[in-house]
């Protein structure tokens, strides 16, 4: 099976590897995996308190290369976003941008999963915080 | 691979025209060996479909079986009889590698009832929530990344030539975890034969649902171990 030009381009040039501090207030951490394949998908993003803007958006993924595109490209979408914004972005989104064929679709599900796992971290880190915002927000 | 569950649709023996139970080998009959025959792996061994199976019964059979089927024992018998005691041979040799094994068996007997098991539920464009039993093991994803990052480290240091005794030390403990977890894995498989041998409806669902994510857990365990192996001996 061919892959994808944007998939190739995301695997051989991975946007946004590495490593933010887990333990960091402002930081949210997702770690999700699939049991059919073995991938595992770590994403981390830090979170502006003031604005929440997600500033900095890392991932470390282990599998193919279409977990690794879909993961790289959940980074580059999520950077410069709002939190709210973020969890907006669905895994069709991603499959239509890297043109993924059906046996791949799971790869941009884990993607997804991966940036709500974030979301949903920082959100639980900043609990008391972040209610009154978002409860704003969320209306 | 045959599969079907239901295997009582009657044939002729081609010799002497009695008819038999088209899973069978050898015409009950008149003992003439039959083209390779319908059914299931469970019905060439005139088993009834089950986990629990005796498997001395099985290995007595399939030795049974394979001396009739010997070659040698067509050397002068018709084209068709000769071309079928290969055929044959080779469908028993397929039927008692799936039955001996317990996870292969498993497999086999669950996918006879028309469950969906590893890479054929998987590709499918299931929503997250949905995707239920088919999620990683929660607990096991923080023990898989660590794994993943010194399998990655140990190769990094294997390609430029280095030996890292302390590396090395911790991928065989993380195997012998994960190993250890498999082992946990066949014992509840074990459990849940039991409870799919025995139970009514209602019972055989609830056991097909846990033994198909208990397969999806063995076979992610089965792929690390893999991994640190391939890795470790490289």
């Amino acid at each position: 099976m061919a892959y994808s030009d944007k998939v190739v381009d995301h695997y051989n040039n991975p946007r946004n590897v590495g490593t933010l501090d887990k333990s960091a207030q402002e930081v949210g951490t997702g770690l999700v995996g699939a049991p059919e394949c073995g991938d595992v998908m770590r994403l981390q993003i830090r979170v502006n308190p003031e604005t929440q803007v997600i500033e900095e958006a890392k991932f470390k993924t282990f599998g193919c290369g279409s977990a690794i595109a879909s993961s790289s490209l959940a980074t580059e979408w999520i950077k410069g976003r709002t939190v709210e914004d973020a969890l907006a972005i669905k895994n069709t989104d991603i499959v239509k941008e890297l043109s993924l064929p059906p046996v791949k679709i799971h790869c941009s599900v884990l993607a997804e999963d991966a940036i709500r796992a974030a979301i949903g971290d920082w959100k639980k880190k900043n609990g008391v915080a972040e209610t009154a915002d978002t409860a704003v927000a969320a209306q | 691979m045959l599969n079907v569950l239901d295997s009582a649709v009657p044939v002729e023996c081609w010799s002497c025209s009695v008819a038999h139970n088209e899973s069978t080998l050898f015409c009950p009959h008149c003992s003439k060996i039959q083209p390779p025959p319908g059914g299931n792996y469970y019905s060439v061994f005139n088993l009834q479909p089950a986990l629990n199976i005796d498997l001395a019964a099985l290995e007595t059979a399939f030795h049974r079986l394979s001396r009739k089927l010997h070659p040698d024992r067509f050397a002068r018998a018709t084209a068709s009889e000769k071309e079928w005691s290969l055929a044959d041979t080779a469908l028993l040799n397929d039927a008692y590698r799936t039955l001996r094994d317990p996870l292969r068996r498993t497999e086999y007997l669950l996918k006879l009832h028309g469950a969906e098991i590893g890479e054929e539920h998987s590709g499918k464009d299931r929503r997250p929530h949905e995707m239920g039993a088919s999620r990683a093991p929660a607990d096991l994803l923080e023990e898989v990344f660590e794994l993943n990052m010194q399998l990655e480290e140990m190769r990094a240091a294997r390609s430029s030539g280095e030996d890292d005794p302390a590396l090395a030390r911790n991928l065989s403990e993380a195997k012998a975890k994960f190993e250890g977890l498999q082992a946990e894995v066949d014992h509840d498989l074990r459990e849940q034969w039991t409870a799919w041998d025995n139970g009514g409806d209602a019972e055989k669902q609830a056991a097909q649902k846990a033994m198909v994510a208990l397969l999806d857990r063995r076979r992610y365990l089965s792929n690390l171990v893999r991994e640190v192996n391939e890795t470790m001996g490289a």
